[in-house]
C-alpha cells in the first residue's frame, strides 16, 4: 500500500461526491479548452478564408466604414454603391491584375437571410481558380441563370437544372451549376451574372465593391494610394479587414473569457468546499492516523494527492468532453461571435492540451493546499476529540 | 529489576472552557516498568483518557514531567513526537477507527506506510495469526464483528513493533464474552514482554492486570494490586 492507493480508496468511499466534483472540474476545463482552441482556430480560419478570397484590395464607396467593408466579404450589404464607371477608372491603374465588380444583395426567405452575389464570372474564376462546379458556370451574357454554393443547395434541396422563382418579381431562374464544397462562406451564396443581378434588384449600373488582385503583393500599399485618388473610392486592404474583424470579435471574446473565469472560480470554490467538507468529516480519522504514526506532512500529502486525482481526472474528462462536443460548442460560440468563418473553428493543439492539463493541476494545488495545511496542523487530540464533544 | 519505560512526576493537565478552568489531572506521579500490564480505572471524568493521551504523546501536559525510555518528552518538537510515537507506542481506541475501504490486512499495514518501513508480508501474516483473523484477512471492516474489529485495531497497534501498547477502553463497545477474549489476547501479548497500559471501566477485566492505577477527580486515588482491587477500587 502507498499514499496513492490510500487516496484512491478514500475517494471511492464517497463516490457520488467525488464524481460530482470531478464533473465540476471537467466542465470548467472543457469550457477553457474550447475557448482556447476556438481562439487559435478562429484566427487561422479567418486568415485562411481571407487568403482564399484571392483578393488583395477591396474598393468600396467613400464613407463606408471599415466595419461595413469587412461585412462585404461575409455577404454583408451596405447602403452605398459605386458605379460601373469606377471600375473603368480602377482598371487603368498599373499593376492591377483583376478588378472584379460585384453587387451584393440580401433577401429573406422563411426568415432566413440569403445572400446574392452579382459577379463577372470570367473575373471570379480568375480570382478563385480552385472553384469547381457540378454542372457549369454561367457566361456573363446569360440571363436568368445562377450558380449556388453546396451548403445552400443541400439546405434548399436544389439540384442542377432546377428552376426556381427568384427576386422580387419571382422570375424563374435555372440553377446551372452547384459549387463543389469550398469550406468558405461561398458555400452559402447565390451567384448571378452581374448585369442580371443589377436588373433583378433594380440597381442599374450600381456595384457594391470592386475586388482587386494585384500582380505584385509588395505593391499593395502603393496601388492602394493610387486607388484612393479616384473620387468615389475608399480602399480597404485585406490586412485591414482582418484587423477590423478581429477587433469586432474581441469584445465578444472578452465576454466569453469573463464567463469562463467566473466558471473556473465557481468550480474552484466548489472543489475547495468539497475538500474542506471531506477533511472536516475525517478529522477523527486523521487524529487516528497521527496516533498510529502519521506526521502532519503525511496527512497533508494524502489530502493533496486526493485533490490532484480529482482535478487531473476532471481535466482529462474535460478535454475529452470538449473534443467530442466541439461541434456543439462551436455552434454555440458561432452564435455569439459576430463574424464566423465557415469550416471548423476549433483547432486543438498539443500545446493547448498540455496547458489545460497544467491548469487543472494548478487548480488542484490551489484548492487542495488550504485543506491540506488545515488537516496537517490538527493535533491528534483535537482530531480524536473533535466529534466527541 | 526491569527498566522504567514510563516515569511520570507531578503531571498536571488543565483545560480552559471559556472562563472555567478544568483540572483534568493534578500532580499525578507513577512509574511503569518494561513488561508490566497496568490498568487505569476510575469513574467518568476522572482523567483516565487524558492521562493515556499524555502518555501516548498525543497531548502535552500543563505541568510536570513525562519520561519515555528515560528521555524527557516535554518540550519536544512535533517532528520528534511523531518519531517517538512511531517507534515506541501502539494505540488501540474504543471506537476502533478502522478505515472502512481498507481490508483487515491493509488496516494492519497502515502504520508501516507512515513509518516508511517496507511491509514485510510475513510480518503482517504473523500479526494476523496472533490476533486470530487469518481467515478474515481480506475482509472489510463492515464484514467483521465488533470483537474482530478490535482485534484488527490491536494488530494495527502491533505492526510497528512498539515497546508499549496504550489502549483506551478497548472493550467498551464489546459484549462481556468478546471483552474477555480481547483481554486474553492482551495477556498473551504481555506474556511475550510487551508493556500494556489499559484504560477501562471494567473492574473484572482490570483484575487481569498486574497493577491498577485508580484515578478520581484527576488524582491518583489508589494504587492497588489486582488482588486488592475488588475491595479498594470497586464502585
Amino acid at each position: 500500500m502507498n499514499f496513492v492507493t490510500l487516496a484512491i480508496k478514500n475517494l471511492l468511499r464517497r463516490r457520488g461526491r467525488t464524481i460530482l466534483t470531478i464533473l465540476g472540474v471537467a466542465i470548467a476545463i472543457a469550457v477553457l479548452f474550447s475557448l482556447l482552441s476556438f481562439n487559435s482556430g478562429y484566427e487561422k480560419q479567418l486568415s485562411g478564408e481571407l487568403d482564399s478570397l484571392g483578393i488583395h484590395i477591396l474598393a468600396v464607396p467613400k464613407g463606408c466604414p471599415y466595419e461595413a467593408a469587412s461585412l462585404i466579404i461575409h455577404g454583408g450589404v451596405i447602403p452605398k454603391y459605386l458605379s460601373n464607371s469606377d471600375v473603368e477608372e480602377v482598371e487603368k491603374i498599373d499593376g492591377i491584375e483583376v478588378a472584379s465588380p460585384m453587387l451584393l444583395h440580401q433577401f429573406y426567405k422563411d426568415g432566413e437571410p440569403h445572400i446574392v452575389y452579382g459577379v463577372v464570372m470570367s473575373d471570379a474564376s480568375q480570382l478563385k481558380p480552385w472553384w469547381k462546379v457540378e454542372g457549369r458556370f454561367f457566361s456573363d451574357t446569360e440571363d436568368n441563370v445562377m450558380v449556388i454554393g453546396r451548403s445552400l443547395a443541400e439546405k434548399e434541396k436544389l439540384e442542377v437544372g432546377d428552376v426556381l422563382p427568384f427576386g422580387p418579381d419571382k422570375v424563374p431562374f435555372t440553377v446551372v451549376g452547384i459549387l463543389e464544397r469550398t469550406g468558405t462562406q461561398d458555400d452559402e451564396f447565390h451567384f448571378l451574372p452581374l448585369q442580371v443581378a443589377q436588373r433583378v434588384f433594380d440597381k442599374p449600373e450600381q456595384i457594391t465593391t470592386i475586388a482587386i488582385r494585384v500582380n505584385d503583393v509588395s505593391r499593395v500599399s502603393e496601388i492602394s494610394k493610387e486607388l484612393e485618388n479616384i473620387p468615389d473610392i475608399q480602399v480597404v486592404t485585406m490586412t485591414q479587414v482582418m484587423g477590423t474583424i478581429m477587433n469586432l470579435v474581441g469584445s465578444a471574446r472578452t465576454l466569453l473569457i469573463s464567463v469562463i473565469i467566473v466558471a473556473i472560480i465557481i468550480s474552484a470554490v466548489g472543489i475547495m468546499n468539497t475538500l474542506l467538507m471531506s477533511v472536516n468529516e475525517r478529522t477523527r480519522e486523521f487524529g487516528m492516523m497521527k496516533a498510529i504514526g502519521a506526521s502532519g506532512l503525511d496527512i497533508g500529502r494524502l489530502v493533496l494527492i486526493e485533490t490532484m486525482f480529482i482535478t487531473v481526472i476532471g481535466g482529462v474528462i474535460g478535454l475529452l468532453l470538449s473534443t467530442l462536443g466541439s461541434g456543439l460548442i462551436e455552434g454555440f460560440v458561432k452564435g455569439i461571435i459576430p463574424y464566423s468563418p465557415a469550416g471548423r473553428l476549433m483547432a486543438p493543439e498539443p500545446g493547448l492540451i498540455g496547458l489545460c492539463l497544467l491548469f487543472s493541476i494548478v487548480i488542484g494545488f490551489v484548492c487542495g493546499i488550504y485543506p491540506a495545511i488545515r488537516s496537517s496542523r490538527l493535533t491528534p487530540m483535537e482530531a480524536i476529540r473533535s466529534n466527541l464533544e | 529489576m526491569k527498566e522504567e519505560v514510563i516515569s511520570v512526576k507531578k503531571l498536571t493537565k488543565t483545560y480552559h472552557r471559556g472562563s472555567e478552568e478544568i483540572h483534568a489531572l493534578k500532580d499525578v506521579s507513577f512509574t511503569i516498568r518494561q513488561g508490566e500490564f497496568v490498568a487505569i480505572v476510575g469513574p467518568s471524568g476522572s482523567g483516565k483518557t487524558t492521562l493515556l493521551n499524555l502518555l501516548g504523546c498525543l497531548d502535552t501536559p500543563t505541568r510536570g514531567s513525562l519520561r519515555l525510555n528515560g528521555a524527557e518528552v516535554n518540550g519536544l518538537k512535533e517532528k520528534d513526537l511523531v518519531k517517538l510515537r512511531r517507534e515506541n507506542i501502539g494505540f488501540v481506541f474504543q471506537q476502533f477507527f478502522l478505515l472502512p475501504t481498507l481490508t483487515v490486512r491493509e488496516n494492519i499495514e497502515l502504520p508501516l506506510l507512515f513509518s516508511r518501513r517496507n511491509g514485510c508480508r510475513n510480518h503482517i501474516d504473523e500479526i494476523i495469526e496472533v490476533i486470530g483473523l487469518k481467515a478474515r484477512a481480506e475482509h472489510l471492516p463492515s464484514q467483521l464483528s465488533g470483537g474482530e474489529m478490535q482485534r484488527v485495531a490491536i494488530g494495527r497497534a502491533l505492526i510497528n513493533e512498539p515497546k508499549i501498547i496504550l489502549a483506551d477502553e478497548p472493550t467498551g463497545n464489546l459484549d462481556s464474552a468478546t471483552a474477555l477474549k480481547i483481554f486474553q489476547l492482551f495477556q498473551n501479548l504481555n506474556s511475550q514482554g510487551l508493556t500494556l497500559i489499559i484504560v477501562t471501566h471494567n473492574l473484572e477485566l482490570a483484575k487481569v492486570a498486574h497493577r491498577v492505577i485508580q484515578l478520581r477527580d484527576g488524582e491518583v486515588a489508589q494504587k492497588a494490586s489486582r488482588h486488592g482491587l475488588s475491595t479498594k477500587a470497586g464502585r
